[in-house]
């Protein structure tokens, strides 16, 4: 049986920050650091989760066999990201489920485990990885996920693949030093060209039977800048990197990178074309793809990378990335603890975003035995309606600056959906003039709240606008 | 068909403490001051109290829960003693209580008394809290303010006003009551502010400012209720009587069903409607000579007007603007200066309205006294306008 990718999916946070700009402000300091482009930053209420389920959400409207997500800035360690996402993702609890973690790779292992499995499953990377201030990698990483599908007769067939292991220190993060420690780049370039990533991709386009200089698209995650260009050289490889791309408009996402740039590859792919995805970290994965027709979702990949805000202050910037930690006050003190009791009695739909629609049509969130319809004066039972892939407008909105929130104002409201259920709903993705009585919106995960000191997070939706502006030139 | 309360309970004495930040006092000694007053008003003994009401929002902000506090602080001679909360209505429902004894004739003599130590949180506004743990994995943690201002923008969008004309209204809300906390030597903020200086206010909740928003306070009210009949032996001759208390507790209809615009609070339309039956009121806008209303946010009190049908629906902002409901107007609001400038210390707020609304009946109110007054009302709101207790209440006298 010949698998393949069938379907991709991306996403990025709303938020851009001008390299360039910050290094300006710790120009001060003489520290060395990227200039060019931008990168994306994650709202305070994003996460490796909430970015896996939004790359994912085009994609998962079936159920597959199985669903991984990969990343090395999970927030929980031992509650794993895949059981979250597939209650928010409504997935029936059978989809079988695999964390991967502890190194960049991680995405394309993944997508090649499942690849090998030969199965249908979803395989998600994401990270939001945290940086210390006046570090290169605070401006050069950036947030975001990617999601793939695999299956039987995908459009883009697993041609040949190879993988290498090796413990190339060229950076790490550890549970005592979680921000990035990286080595000196010259001897990382150097390394990771002749020992790692040309050897690889031989050994894979080999496999697939075909020489490098075949290939018409590459997704190669590299681990400094400089090493495709050196590896492509030896390889004689023309084909563009389209990792490229996605270094120079959102940042390094990490496990995502490789998966990223994929979907960029695969949407500049025709068919025949041969494609090259590159997973780096502690070793390579090298996967040959033959595409052999058009696959779903790739043309979300260049609008995550072209849409959004522009972030200017480089305050906000480091409140965001938790570089900065900022006095917010006694009202900041106020805590939620999410108990594991209510969680398991209501959890799925609240993560889900599953109301109910009673015997008239109605349909309310959340569910009760007596349904909120005044026309009903008896309890029913409530038939499971996903509220999460609806539009809706706003009733009623504020942005409210006295509540606590790490990122103010907190603009929240009520939203109406056209099949009558309204919610109390945060909003987010604040677009520049607010929000207003009558905007359409969108539905987002999201963390919904965080105790800090306990080390727990609960997550929700929230209303964002319809579309993100386009980015421009600016 | 039940008959309700209307001239069935009397009330003897009433007692307010200064509002404001008393850092010299806790929930005890606020009780003790309100306590005392209602007594030597009444002219009874504390013992004569045969049940009370204790009415108390933020238990955990220095007063603690249950009966036992309010029975501790004034040594309730083991009485039954019941703590009420219902949010912002809480001193109205202290009262309620309390009336529903003796109406019932359950007992002779009963106290209703609502206090709140705000001021002991550390900081300005209400406390956050947790709306329980099911509902904390969905529902926003918003503000008060940020609740109520959403009024505002919905307003806006129903009568196709323009927000800074409705700012406009709202500033005027917060000028006349500010004009009216000079005059009222137990309120918090007792200085006039000017227009201007309400408009260019800092936002707290869009569209509101600092002056649309009502001051956080300490403070207790309490009221010594009885029949009729023992009014008169006490010696008040023409006693103020209760005309009626109503309460409407919303069922999540505003909050879960896609009928409501957001633009008013349908329960205070609802209790209004019940009270004015309960008191024999056909023409609110004829026969209600004042109002103490829960002005929390100068946007509140905007469609507070409506609600309780003294404005017509759209016209709230141009009676505002035209003095309607100034010191001098036609049906004057906020005469002690209201939640705005009266200050808010929650579980009193209710009990504090009907102190303005005893004491202005009874001709008592010094340099606020609005002439004669025969009817008074009080609205008591709770929660937010999408998830709202309302309680409304009418106050007159028994002849």
């Amino acid at each position: 049986m010949q698998i393949g990718i069938t379907a991709v999916g991306a996403y990025l946070p709303a938020l851009r920050v001008d390299r360039k700009a910050m290094a300006r402000e710790f120009g001060w300091s003489g520290l060395g650091m990227p200039r060019a482009g931008s990168r994306a930053v994650a709202g305070w209420d994003e996460d490796t989760l909430t970015m896996a389920v939004e790359s994912a959400r085009a994609l998962a409207a079936t159920a597959p066999d199985a669903l991984r997500i990969a990343s090395t800035s999970a927030f929980y360690t031992d509650r794993a990201q895949s059981a979250i996402a597939i209650d928010a993702l409504a997935l029936p609890r059978s989809v079988r489920t695999t964390d991967l973690a502890n190194s960049r790779r991680a995405g394309v292992t993944a997508l090649l485990d499942a690849l090998l499995a030969g199965r249908d499953e979803i395989v998600i990377a994401a990270e939001k990885r945290l940086t210390q201030a006046g570090s290169a990698s605070q401006l050069a990483y950036g947030d975001g996920a990617a999601a793939v599908r695999v299956g039987a007769a995908g459009p883009a067939r697993l041609a040949g693949y190879a993988s290498h292991t090796h413990d190339l220190v060229d950076r790490y993060a550890s549970v005592d030093h979680p921000t990035p420690y990286a080595y000196e780049e010259r001897f990382v370039r150097d390394i990771a060209v002749a020992e790692i990533i040309v050897p690889v991709v031989r050994e894979a386009c080999a496999a697939a039977g075909i020489e490098p200089a075949q290939l018409a698209h590459v997704a190669v995650a590299e681990p400094v800048g400089g090493t495709w260009a050196a590896a492509s050289r030896k390889l004689k490889v023309a084909a563009p990197n389209h990792c490229q791309a996605v270094s120079e408009k959102a940042g390094d996402l990490g496990a995502a990178m490789p998966l990223f740039g994929l979907g960029l590859a695969l949407a500049a792919a025709r068919p025949g074309d041969h494609v090259l995805v590159l997973g780096f970290g502690s070793g390579a994965d090298a996967l040959v793809f033959e595409v052999t027709g058009a696959i779903t979702g790739t043309d979300q990949f260049a609008s995550a990378l072209d849409q959004g805000f522009r972030l200017a202050s480089a305050t906000r910037f480091l409140n965001l990335v938790g570089a900065l930690s900022l006095d917010w006050g006694m009202r900041s003190e106020f805590q939620q603890k999410a108990q594991a009791t209510v969680i398991e009695r209501v959890g799925r739909d609240m993560i889900g975003f599953v109301g109910g629609r009673d015997s008239t049509g109605n349909v309310q969130f959340p569910k009760s035995d007596y349904p909120v319809n005044p026309a009903l004066t008896r309890p029913e039972k409530l038939e499971d309606v996903r509220l999460a892939d609806l539009e809706a407008r706003i009733v009623s909105v504020t942005a409210d600056r006295l509540n606590f929130t790490p990122d103010p104002p907190f603009d929240f409201g009520l939203v109406q959906f056209d099949n009558g259920a309204r919610v109390l709903m945060e909003l987010t993705d604040r677009p520049e003039k607010g929000f207003a009585v009558g905007d359409a919106v969108r539905m987002r995960l999201r963390i919904k709240s965080q105790h800090r000191e306990l080390g727990t997070r609960t997550y929700f939706w929230k209303a964002a606008p319809l579309a993100r502006p386009e980015l421009g030139e600016a | 068909m039940a008959s309700g309360f209307r001239d069935k309970v009397a009330i003897v004495g009433m007692g307010c403490t200064r509002f404001g930040e008393r850092w010299d006092l806790g929930a005890d000694g606020l009780m003790v001051e309100a306590f005392a007053e209602a007594l030597a008003d009444a002219g009874i003994e504390r013992d004569q109290i045969e049940a009370a009401w204790v009415g108390n929002a933020l238990d955990d902000i220095n007063v603690g829960n249950s009966a036992l506090p309010a029975a501790h602080a004034l040594r309730l001679n083991r009485v039954p003693v019941t703590r009420v909360e219902n949010m912002c209505a809480t001193g109205t429902e202290a009262l309620r209580g309390a009336a529903y004894a003796v109406a019932s004739g359950a007992v002779d003599i009963a106290l209703a008394i609502g206090v709140e130590k705000l001021k002991d949180t550390g900081y300005g506004g209400l406390p956050l809290r947790t709306k329980g743990v099911q509902n904390d994995l969905w529902m926003p943690y918003g503000s008060a303010p940020g609740t109520f201002a959403q009024l505002a923008g919905a307003y806006a969008a129903r009568h196709g006003i323009d927000a800074g004309d409705l700012k406009r209204a709202m500033a005027h809300v917060s000028w006349k009551s500010h004009q009216n906390g000079v005059h009222s030597p137990k309120a918090h903020l007792q200085k006039a502010v000017d227009i201007e200086t309400i408009l260019k206010a800092p936002l707290i909740a869009d569209p509101l400012g600092l002056f649309d928003c009502c001051g956080v306070s300490d403070g207790a009210a309490c009221a010594i209720v009885t029949t009729p009949e023992i009014a008169k032996a006490l010696g008040k001759g023409n006693p103020v009587t209760i005309k009626a208390i109503q309460l409407c507790a919303s069922n999540g209809w505003e909050l879960q069903y896609g009928e409501w615009d957001g633009a008013s609070v349908p329960n205070t339309r609802v209790a209004a409607g019940r009270a004015y039956a309960e008191a024999g009121i056909h023409d609110p806008r004829q026969s209600i000579d004042m109002t103490e209303v829960h002005d929390c946010f100068s946007i509140t009190e905007l469609v507070i007007m409506e609600d309780l049908g003294l404005s017509e629906e759209g016209r709230a902002p141009a009676d505002i603007l035209d003095g309607r409901y100034d010191r001098d107007g036609a049906i004057p609001c906020q005469l002690d200066g209201g939640l705005k400038c009266f200050g808010h210390p929650v579980g009193a707020s209710g009990l504090r309205m009907a102190y303005e609304v005893y004491n202005q009946l009874q001709g008592r109110a010094g340099e606020r006294q609005r002439g004669k007054v025969d009817v008074g009302l009080t609205h008591n709101l709770g929660g937010a306008p999408f998830n709202s207790v309302a309680a409304v209440a009418i106050f007159g006298r028994l002849d």
